[in-house]
């Protein structure tokens, strides 16, 4: 397929998180606000004023200094997160909107908060605590923290406008940018898509650490390219494959999965689009925060989640994407040291194919992954096993 | 030879400490004694006659009382972690009392008891409801038990406690089997990895989990209550329990993470006024409140007794219970909730502690060092701390999981009040409150060393829990920067596999002889093997 014109760029702007946007936007006087979860709705840091940089640490193989302080026993994620902001990598930011959703990128952002690491006098951090339930009650706590820990915040240290008007404003953006990341993944479900995996990771990687007015854009002119951009001849995949998992920032991952002769259709994993690019909708009588509080965490697939029917609509939701994507497999991959993933990953490695007829490949990797001749032994495994499989489904 | 008076001072006192050699008794592997201790006439034979038999047939009696040997016979037969657990634990006494005399060994043996009666309590219930071992039926125990997961504090369902039993799943087969026979849960943590499940989540959601794989759980209620505390791998494996649990109907009442919010309290609350809507649903019976206040009565006079203890220990030397004994009835009584037993044991602990105090009776004479213990303790090694005080005279005052649940819950008949207490408690769990929860709890640490006098810190180092792991460096350069001895003791929790004792007593030793440059006060305790003991 011919190259997407703004890739390029595109792949530049994710290689570090003080990227030539975020830059542009600080420089035009917004302040910028770290995340790391998808519990942390984007839309708010989205607001007039502001902007969102989900936080990534690209290239950080060797996290010394965050080992000290968090062991070598802790997710690679979390602590290179730390390793990049001891380095000075942050000091873009003007507050890290916290959740404690998972361990240790909660203990990450608690260094934030007790270590003096970011070099911003203004700086400061602000935890919200999210509920594990989708109940009333949860929604409502939800709600109440938001305002509590995110809107009055950035309200009272920057002067944020954060009436329902600003909100109404910054869903309208959040949805357009949601609209143009589904347009672009919809190809994903041709029978030869005219996209690949990787391409569709960048894209969603760079809606997520941007400023989502400067990105919008590009979003728009590479949806439109989309729109007449020819397959190849002869599709160069040998199998389709939903990659599910945890926190994934690491397109160079899906781009090894793809090598191997897997096409990544479908991204259900934390940093992608499933769930992530849910456009966000008002319902009547409903207040813009509301609709936010609930938004989240009812399109919120976390293996955090702890009630009985999502624990097991979550494997349904997978199988739908499956079959919705028309994928032959399923890669299930977590982080090392990932504990929600690490039991997650292994129900659905008995679940999906018992339950499901999904072939499922189980992983567990590195942030940065070092180990590739491994993964790709595996992976390979994985795909000659399925054509096997359909050969032999074939064959009856 | 020694003169008959020197002999007949160590008949009647036995050895000073520096002369025990405690670890010449030992069988080498097994941890066996070669013969018991002597610890001189009046103590040898309290501990015979008062803590060896008496307990032996308070077991035997026990068994009887809650059900009958034929129950216990059949959950012998049906679960491994019944079988090999009930045998040794008077070996569990012994390693946990090892060198205490006087008053001292008599208030900490009750600990013991009261420890082991609620745990026969709890399994002859549990084996009395169980659909498995008696023909698939479901009886009407069955029909009027909850299970929940061992980190719910039983308290909220008090408003039942006149018509429901309730039964923690895993408190017996994985918690205090860790204790009594710590080969029992390397079976289900092996199970837990056998299908797919990495090694490095915390070993114990991976025991909690392996009993269910290896279907080593009994079917003793129809409703389950989860918890998420203590961390992400208390969620997620209670994700894999409920594939096994199959259709029962199961609420999850998670510990809010942020729990200094007002906000978060005001949820939490509401968490649980669902569940009882939850139970009332299932159940058909209603809460009854003047039960419920009636039990968090008394549960608050185990808190006040409590903070008489925890007074005696911090400010002065005659606190007669030792580190083990303080830390494992303290956290499964207030884990557990209200039971007479702990009535009856904290009424005698009573006398002891005030006569200890009345007549000045320091317990443990030879303390070099007043330490606490800091995050959660390796159980298969939770008498380090007797072996500590035998071998180094490290006495162990205090720990973090006693300092959990440090409140009184309003019972006055304001339903309000007491939900939003009840939320408050039920938040500080045993490692939720300091270890995994609100980062600035941890460090609460310097606190308690001054409140209970303490000059050195024993700092376990859970190697597979998250939430420790990634404050380690914080602490590394808190000790440093307020000069305070700390001992990392690394540890696997229930897995001795990863780290053994010996390797614990190393590390101990080695920092005791090389950073604090003292000698042991019993070399015998410096170096054995006890790889095969219970």
């Amino acid at each position: 397929m011919r190259d997407l014109k703004h890739l390029i760029f595109f792949e530049n702007l994710l290689q570090e998180a003080n990227n030539d946007l975020v830059k542009q936007a600080k420089s035009e006087g917004k302040k910028a606000l770290g995340y790391t979860c998808y519990f942390m709705p984007e839309v708010l840091l989205d607001l007039e004023g502001c902007f969102g940089v989900r936080l990534r640490a690209p290239a950080c193989t060797s996290p010394d200094m965050a080992t000290y302080y968090m062991s070598g026993r802790t997710c690679h994620y979390g602590r290179s997160l730390l390793e990049r902001a001891l380095e000075g990598g942050y000091n873009f930011l003007d507050a890290q909107m916290a959740t404690e959703t998972c361990t240790v990128t909660c203990r990450f952002q608690e260094h934030l908060d007790r270590m003096d690491i970011i070099q911003n006098p203004d700086f400061f951090v602000s935890f919200t605590d999210v509920p594990f339930k989708k109940t009333e009650n949860g929604i409502d706590h939800f709600k109440k923290q938001l305002q509590a820990h995110v809107l009055d915040e950035l309200n009272s240290h920057y002067g944020i406008d954060t009436s329902d008007k600003a909100l109404e404003a910054a869903i309208k953006e959040h949805n357009e940018v949601c609209d143009l990341i589904n347009q672009i993944g919809d190809y994903r479900k041709l029978d030869n898509p005219t996209i690949t995996g990787y391409e569709f990771h960048v894209i969603q990687l760079v809606s997520l650490v941007c400023p989502k007015y400067l990105i919008l854009p590009y979003l728009r002119e590479t949806a439109e390219e989309l729109k007449t951009r020819e397959p190849d001849p002869t599709p160069n995949f040998r199998i389709r494959v939903v990659l599910a998992g945890s926190e994934n920032d690491d397109p160079d991952f899906t781009k090894l999965v793809e090598s191997c002769g897997a096409l990544v259709v479908a991204d259900r994993y934390c940093y992608g689009s499933i769930p992530g690019r849910e456009p966000i909708e008002i319902k009547d009588g409903e207040k813009p925060l509301e609709a936010i509080a609930r938004h989240y965490l009812e399109t919120s697939c976390c293996p955090r989640w702890m009630m009985k029917d999502e624990m097991r609509e979550r494997k349904l939701r997978l199988a739908n994407i499956c079959k919705d994507y028309k994928a032959d497999g399923l890669i299930v991959v977590s982080n090392k040291f990932c504990e929600y993933w690490s039991y997650e990953r292994t129900i659905d490695a008995i679940i999906l194919p018992r339950d499901f007829g999904v072939p499922t490949c189980s992983l567990e990797k590195e942030y940065i992954n070092a180990a590739t001749g491994q993964l790709r032994t595996r992976i390979q495994a994985f795909i000659e096993s399925v054509e096997i499989k359909t050969i032999q489904g074939g064959a009856k | 030879m020694k003169n008959p008076i020197e002999l007949a001072k160590r008949f009647w006192y036995g050895p000073p400490h520096e002369e025990r050699r405690i670890g010449e008794l030992y069988k080498d592997k097994t941890g066996l004694y070669k013969h018991r201790e002597w610890r001189g006439f009046r103590d040898t034979m309290y501990y015979f006659n008062k803590i060896w038999c008496y307990n032996y047939g308070m077991m035997v009696a026990d068994i009887f009382k809650y059900g009958g040997v034929v129950t216990f016979a059949k959950g012998a037969w049906r679960y491994r972690w019944l079988g090999q657990t009930y045998l040794p634990v008077l070996h569990w006494f012994d390693r946990g009392l090892e060198g205490l005399r006087g008053e001292a060994l008599k208030a900490s043996a009750w600990h013991y008891r009261a420890m082991t009666n609620m745990t026969i309590q709890q399994f002859m219930a549990m084996l009395k409801a169980d659909v498995n071992i008696n023909g698939g039926e479901h009886n009407e125990l069955w029909k009027n038990t909850v299970a929940h997961k061992e980190t719910v504090w039983a308290g909220v369902l008090y408003p039942w406690a006149d018509r429901l039993n309730h039964i923690p799943m895993e408190m017996i087969p994985y918690f205090v089997t860790c204790h009594v026979n710590n080969h029992t849960v390397l079976n289900y943590i092996d199970a837990a990895q056998s299908i797919g499940l990495p090694g490095d989540p915390c070993p114990m959601c991976q025991a909690e989990e392996g009993l269910f794989v290896l279907d080593d759980m009994p079917d003793y209620a129809p409703i389950v209550i989860t918890s998420n505390e203590a961390c992400d791998g208390s969620v997620a494996s209670t994700v894999i329990q409920d594939w096994y649990l199959g259709d029962k109907p199961l609420f999850a009442l998670p510990q809010p993470m942020l729990f200094d919010d007002p906000l978060v309290q005001e949820n939490c609350a509401n968490d649980i006024r669902e569940l009882w809507k939850f139970i009332e649903d299932q159940t058909g019976m209603k809460p009854n409140f003047d039960v419920m206040n009636e039990m968090l009565k008394k549960q608050n006079e185990l808190q006040r007794f409590e903070w008489e203890k925890w007074d005696v220990a911090a400010n002065s030397n005659y606190y007669p219970i030792n580190g083990v004994a303080q830390a494992l009835y303290r956290i499964y009584y207030s884990q557990y909730g209200e039971n007479e037993i702990w009535h009856q044991t904290d009424a005698k602990v009573k006398k002891i502690l005030e006569k200890c105090v009345r007549e000045k009776i320091n317990s443990y004479p030879n303390t070099r060092h007043r330490v606490i213990a800091w995050s959660c303790a390796p159980l298969y090694f939770s008498n380090w701390c007797t072996w500590a005080y035998n071998c180094w005279g490290l006495n162990t005052i205090m720990n973090m999981d006693s300092l959990m649940f440090d409140m009184e819950i309003r019972a006055d008949g304001n339903v309000d009040d007491t939900l939003m207490d009840m939320a408050l408690y039920h938040e500080w769990a045993p490692m939720r409150r300091m270890a995994v929860g609100g980062m600035h709890h941890i460090f609460e640490l310097w606190d308690y060393m001054e409140r209970f006098n303490c000059d050195m810190v024993m700092m376990y180092d859970q190697l597979q829990c998250k939430g420790m792991q990634g404050v380690h460096g914080l602490f590394e350069d808190e000790f440093r920067a307020r000069n305070i001895h700390a001992i990392w003791m690394p540890h696997a929790l229930p897995d001795k596999r990863v780290v053994s004792r010996s390797e614990i007593r190393a590390i101990v030793n080695d920092y005791m002889f090389t950073v604090m440059q003292e000698e042991p006060l019993d070399p015998s305790l410096l170096e054995f093997d006890d790889s095969q003991s219970w």
